[in-house]
């Protein structure tokens, strides 16, 4: 957190004043209107990691306590769905030595999930993997499958992780998987009366993110004006709120969220109650 | 009705206040009237055909403000607590209590004391930003000679060699608006893209006005390029409208680009895009592809990430390395979406008028950024 560091944070009493302050904005933010799907592409770990002469490991490891901080404001505010861009099917092309390392570290991260369940219970949150499994390692995927089993039950709030996903390998999967229907269909319907009820809603339908609302916010950080092949069908509406940020991953935090948050609804009541005039 | 249906979802609250909100968004012309919530009515606070006046009460209206009510009061939070400690009160009562009402409006009123304070900061910032841009706008004229363009251009250690604009249609009642405007500025466009050495340009409208009004696109392109360049060295152009398959050449059909006596090749190739060739293409292409599986002639493995590109690419072009939106916000306007995977995408808060400055700089962003696929 960028305020964290500034010589205010030496007063006494400054984080507890800091804790007050936020949950007295977040109530009040729950009692307008709040975004129903919050998209996260998690960018900048390793340039962090470089900036501060630390492991790229470390860095990563950053990355992750800030989104657990940006997780717990987002459904603190009672943000519905929340997608976050774990990890890219081109990052494969990184070097081995990292690829496992990341590997490593998201089946740690999400063993622990499933052992303390602490987040999950709390916020009752719905684990949804979207993306390739089949390109990932074994204990990688049984680690999310038995997550995704253990939180199905809940209702509350999804958490959607990305993993090993693009769009575009998304978009095929949803053009492919229709094709599939149609060759099991045959019995059922008519091949040309279900080629003629294919429309964007039944691509929508078959793509990972199905079961999500609306996404309404997307937020890239490290200062890139790129979408990098994540949620493409989603984000190329009008409408959708696309904040690219100047900071790396690691700085983001909950102050930074609850801005974005405000700036969205201050849009939404503009429109409201300007534009419909 | 209502009462039941508030019963069996007071577990989720917070899942309930969600959809219930969604609602509110849907019916927003009712929503602007004031809500009273169940409890003020109860106790006769408001007036009774005020009450009525809502539609379908149970539904919209109160149910809405209730599960707002009730998912502020988190069951963790010291309120509930304090709540439970007062005698006589009924733990499974469902009715909000008054002092949570209390609560909620407070914390509205924060809400709205907030959003008013923003919108002092972002009226200052609007200040601010139409300032800049004006005085980008002076700094960096064009001033219809490609000479200028070429010296801003060469000091950049790299350019895009597709790039797409997003242009919309304004009324017909504003400067520069109207189709006339549009087909001006895309114009416009190209002469800088000429002059800066860019051979490929496509130009976004999401009604797709500009693919009915070709002939007259061209003509004005061509009058602009004369005007950049000098009536006996106008450069020859390519029009497409991918999606009816169209290709014009120049500026009239019966154009003779030998009697120009000038190099016949074209340098720029302009393609007219519009939401046409976003969702429904992909959709058309899931038809066809549905279409040719069930004659046999397609196996469903076969659908791959390369084969999908290929046929967009044929349909609708090759993705752009920059777009540029001349647009206030950043409003992607359904653009295709296969086709905005790597782009650098600019825009400049607060413009919405087609600017050498924004053209510009959105050059100047691209030369400086970095392209790793994955890496």
């Amino acid at each position: 957190m960028s305020l964290g560091s500034s010589w205010i944070s030496t007063f006494p009493g400054y984080y507890q004043a800091l804790e007050v302050l936020k949950s007295i904005v977040t109530s009040a933010l729950k009692t307008g209107k709040i975004p129903q799907h919050v998209a996260f592409i998690m960018d900048g770990n390793r340039r962090f990691a470089r900036k501060h002469h630390i492991e790229v490991k470390e860095g990563h490891n950053e990355g992750f306590n800030s989104l657990a901080e940006i997780l717990d404001i987002c459904y603190k505010c009672n943000v519905k769905a929340i997608s976050i861009y774990a990890f890219s099917i081109e990052n494969f092309k990184r070097s081995p030595f990292e690829v496992k390392n990341l590997m490593k570290l998201c089946e740690r991260k999400f063993q622990q999930i499933i052992d303390h369940n602490d987040l999950c219970e709390k916020y009752g949150i719905k684990l949804i993997v979207s993306g390739d499994l089949s390109l990932l390692p074994d204990s990688l995927k049984n680690v999310l499958t038995n997550a995704q089993e253990l939180t199905k039950n809940n209702s509350n709030a999804i958490l959607n992780i990305c993993i090993p996903y693009t769009s575009r390998d998304d978009i095929t999967h949803s053009i492919r998987d229709i094709n599939e229907n149609n060759q099991n269909n045959k019995v059922i319907v008519s091949p040309q009366n279900y080629i003629d009820s294919i429309d964007e809603d039944c691509i929508s339908k078959h793509l990972y993110t199905k079961d999500l609302p609306p996404l309404d916010i997307l937020v890239r950080t490290s200062n890139i004006h790129r979408l990098s092949d994540f949620m493409l069908w989603e984000t190329h509406l009008t409408g959708i709120y696309i904040q690219f940020l100047d900071i790396l991953w690691p700085e983001f935090g909950a102050i930074r969220m609850i801005w974005i948050i405000l700036k969205w609804s201050f849009i939404q009541y503009y429109n409201q109650y300007f534009k419909s005039i | 009705m209502a009462e039941t249906l508030d019963k069996s979802t007071t577990a989720n609250a917070t899942g309930n206040q969600l959809t219930s909100s969604n609602n509110s968004n849907d019916n927003s012309k009712n929503d602007n009237m004031l809500e009273y919530p169940e409890i003020l009515k109860r106790k006769g606070f408001v007036p009774k055909d005020l009450s009525r006046s809502t539609k379908n009460p149970g539904k919209t209206g109160l149910s809405t403000t209730r599960n707002l009510i009730r998912s502020y009061v988190n069951p963790s939070t010291l309120v509930n607590d304090v709540v439970d400690l007062i005698p006589g009160h009924d733990k499974s009562s469902e009715e909000p209590n008054f002092r949570e009402v209390l609560g909620y409006y407070f914390f509205h009123s924060i809400l709205f004391i907030m959003l008013f304070f923003f919108s002092f900061y972002r009226g200052v910032q609007y200040v601010g930003n139409r300032l800049k841009l004006r005085f980008l706008s002076i700094a960096y004229n064009p001033s219809k000679s490609p000479q200028i363009i070429r010296d801003d251009v060469l000091k950049l250690p790299k350019i895009p060699k597709r790039v797409s604009s997003v242009l919309s249609l304004k009324p017909d009642q504003d400067e520069g608006g109207g189709v006339e405007g549009l087909i001006n500025d895309s114009s416009e466009i190209t002469a800088w893209c000429v002059a800066a050495g860019i051979q490929y340009l496509s130009i976004y409208e999401y009604n797709g006005v500009l693919k009915q009004r070709v002939p007259e696109l061209r003509r004005s392109i061509h009058k602009k390029l004369s005007q950049y360049f000098g009536v006996n060295y106008v450069p020859n152009f390519v029009v497409k409208v991918p999606c009816l398959n169209l290709t014009f050449n120049g500026v009239d059909d019966d154009f003779d680009v030998q009697s120009q006596g000038f190099n016949n090749k074209p340098v720029i190739e302009i393609s007219l895009l519009s939401v046409r060739d976003g969702r429904s293409t992909i959709v058309d292409l899931t038809k066809t592809m549905a279409d040719l599986a069930v004659k046999n002639e397609l196996v469903v493995d076969d659908v791959t990430i390369d084969l999908v590109d290929k046929q967009l690419t044929n349909l609708v072009g090759v993705e752009p390395d920059l777009i540029i939106l001349f647009s206030p916000n950043l409003d992607l306007q359904s653009y295709p979406p296969w086709h905005i995977r790597l782009s650098e995408i600019y825009w400049e808060p607060d413009n919405d008028e087609v600017n050498y400055s924004v053209f510009l700089r959105a050059l100047q962003k691209y030369s400086t950024c970095k392209v790793n696929v994955g890496k």
